[in-house]
C-alpha cells in the first residue's frame, strides 16, 4: 500500500514538473509573442527599418512565409496562455457546474483510501484519507482537487 | 528639365590603378518600383522626389557593393564609392569610382556582360512609409545606406543602368569646372554640370533603348 502511494506521488511529481516546464516554455513564447506586437506595432506608425531596392529571392519569400506561420502559431499560444492563467488566477462560481478532473493517479489513490465518489468529498475524510503522506504530499493532492473543483 | 546634383570632391591622381571611374541610374523618384523591393513586405514602393533631394546627401560617401552571383546586396563586399548624385528628370544618376585593382572580378563582369545586363539598387534606412495599408507604399523621408552592383532584372525598379568609364581617369570633374561647384555638397546647376561625369550616355542611350524594349517583352510574359 504505501509502496503503492509512493508510486503515486513519484506520478504526481512528475506531473507536476512537467506542467511547470510547459508554463515556463509558454511563458517564454508569451514574452516573444509580445515582442512581436511591439514589433508589429511600432511597424504601423510608417517607419521601416530596412529597405533594399532588389527583387525578393524564393529565399526569402520562403522565409518570410515561416515566420508568419510562426507568428501565427505563437498568438494561438498565447491565447492558449491566456486562457490557462485566467483558468488559474480565477476560478469562477461556474465553475463548480464544470467538468471535474483530477489526474488519474489522484483519483486511484483516494479511491484506495474510501473516497470513491468526487461529488462531495468531507473535509474530515479528506483529511484522514492523506494522513499517510507528507505534508507536500498533501498539498499537492490538495491543490489538485482545489484546481480541479473538487474542494473549495 | 530640372537638376539637382551634389558631389564630392577628390584629389585627382593620374593613372590611378584602384579607381575604376563608373556611372548608373540608381533609382527613378516619383515613380513605383517595378516589383517589390526586399524589405518592403510585398509593397511595391515610390521614393518621392523631394525624399531623394533630402537624402542625396547620405548617399555621397556611400560604398556599392555586389554579390558573386549578382542577385542582390553584400554589404560586406564594397567595391567601391559614389561621389556623384544627381536627381535629372525622374533618374536618380550616381557616378564614382570602382576598387578595380582590389576587385578585379567586378571589372571583368562589366567589361564581360552584355550591354545594359547590369543595374543598380539602394539600401535605405529608417525609412517614412506615408501609408503602410496603402497598395505602393510612397516613402517620404529614407537616408540612403549604400548601393549595389546587380544585374538588372534583379533590381527592383527596371530602368536602372550601371556602366564602367572607358578610361582610368584622375577625377570624374574636369579641371575647368567651376571651383565653386566642386566642394563637398555643392549644388550644380544643369549649364555647368561637367560632361565627363557620365562618359558615354549619349553613346549608350540607343543600347538601353533596345534593352528596355527587350526587358518588357520579357517581364510581360
Amino acid at each position: 500500500m504505501e509502496s503503492q502511494t509512493g508510486e503515486n506521488m513519484v506520478a504526481l511529481t512528475e506531473t507536476f514538473a512537467q506542467m511547470e516546464a510547459r508554463i515556463e516554455a509558454a511563458a517564454a513564447l508569451f514574452e516573444r509573442a509580445a515582442t512581436l506586437f511591439e514589433e508589429r506595432g511600432s511597424s504601423m506608425t510608417g517607419e521601416v527599418q530596412k529597405i533594399v531596392a532588389q527583387v525578393e529571392t524564393s529565399r526569402e519569400v520562403e522565409l518570410q512565409r515561416k515566420l508568419d506561420a510562426a507568428e501565427h502559431e505563437i498568438a494561438e499560444l498565447r491565447a492558449q496562455v491566456e486562457a490557462q492563467l485566467e483558468a488559474r488566477t480565477e476560478p469562477k462560481p461556474e465553475a463548480k457546474s464544470a467538468r471535474r478532473t483530477i489526474p488519474a493517479s489522484t483519483a486511484q489513490f483516494l479511491a484506495k483510501q474510501g473516497i470513491s465518489t468526487l461529488e462531495s468529498v468531507e473535509a474530515g475524510a479528506l483529511d484522514a484519507a492523506l494522513t499517510g503522506l507528507s505534508l507536500e504530499q498533501r498539498i499537492a493532492v490538495k491543490a489538485q482537487l482545489l484546481r480541479a473543483g473538487v474542494v473549495s | 528639365m530640372k537638376l539637382e546634383a551634389m558631389a564630392v570632391m577628390l584629389p585627382e591622381v593620374d593613372g590611378h590603378p584602384n579607381r575604376a571611374p563608373f556611372t548608373g541610374v540608381l533609382t527613378l523618384v516619383d515613380e513605383p518600383s517595378t516589383k517589390p523591393p526586399s524589405g518592403a513586405r510585398g509593397h511595391r514602393v515610390i521614393l518621392t522626389r523631394a525624399a531623394a533631394l533630402t537624402a542625396l546627401p547620405s548617399l555621397l560617401g556611400m560604398a556599392v557593393d555586389y554579390a558573386p552571383s549578382w542577385d542582390g546586396h553584400d554589404a560586406r563586399r564594397k567595391c567601391g564609392i559614389i561621389t556623384h548624385a544627381d536627381v535629372e528628370g525622374s533618374r536618380l544618376s550616381v557616378a564614382g569610382y570602382l576598387f578595380a585593382k582590389d576587385f578585379p572580378e567586378v571589372e571583368r563582369q562589366m567589361r564581360q556582360c552584355a550591354p545594359g545586363a547590369m543595374g543598380m539598387s539602394w539600401e535605405l534606412a529608417d525609412a517614412h512609409v506615408e501609408d503602410m495599408r496603402a497598395e505602393v507604399w510612397t516613402l517620404t523621408r529614407a537616408t540612403f545606406t549604400g548601393a549595389a552592383i546587380l544585374l538588372r532584372e534583379k533590381a527592383a525598379y527596371r530602368n536602372t543602368a550601371f556602366e564602367l568609364g572607358g578610361t582610368r581617369c584622375r577625377s570624374i570633374l574636369p579641371r575647368t569646372a567651376p571651383r565653386e561647384s566642386v566642394h563637398a555638397g555643392a549644388p550644380r546647376s544643369l549649364g555647368t554640370r561637367p560632361r565627363v561625369a557620365f562618359p558615354g550616355k549619349d553613346r549608350n542611350e540607343g543600347k538601353e533603348t533596345t534593352w528596355n524594349h527587350r526587358q518588357a517583352k520579357t517581364w510581360s510574359r
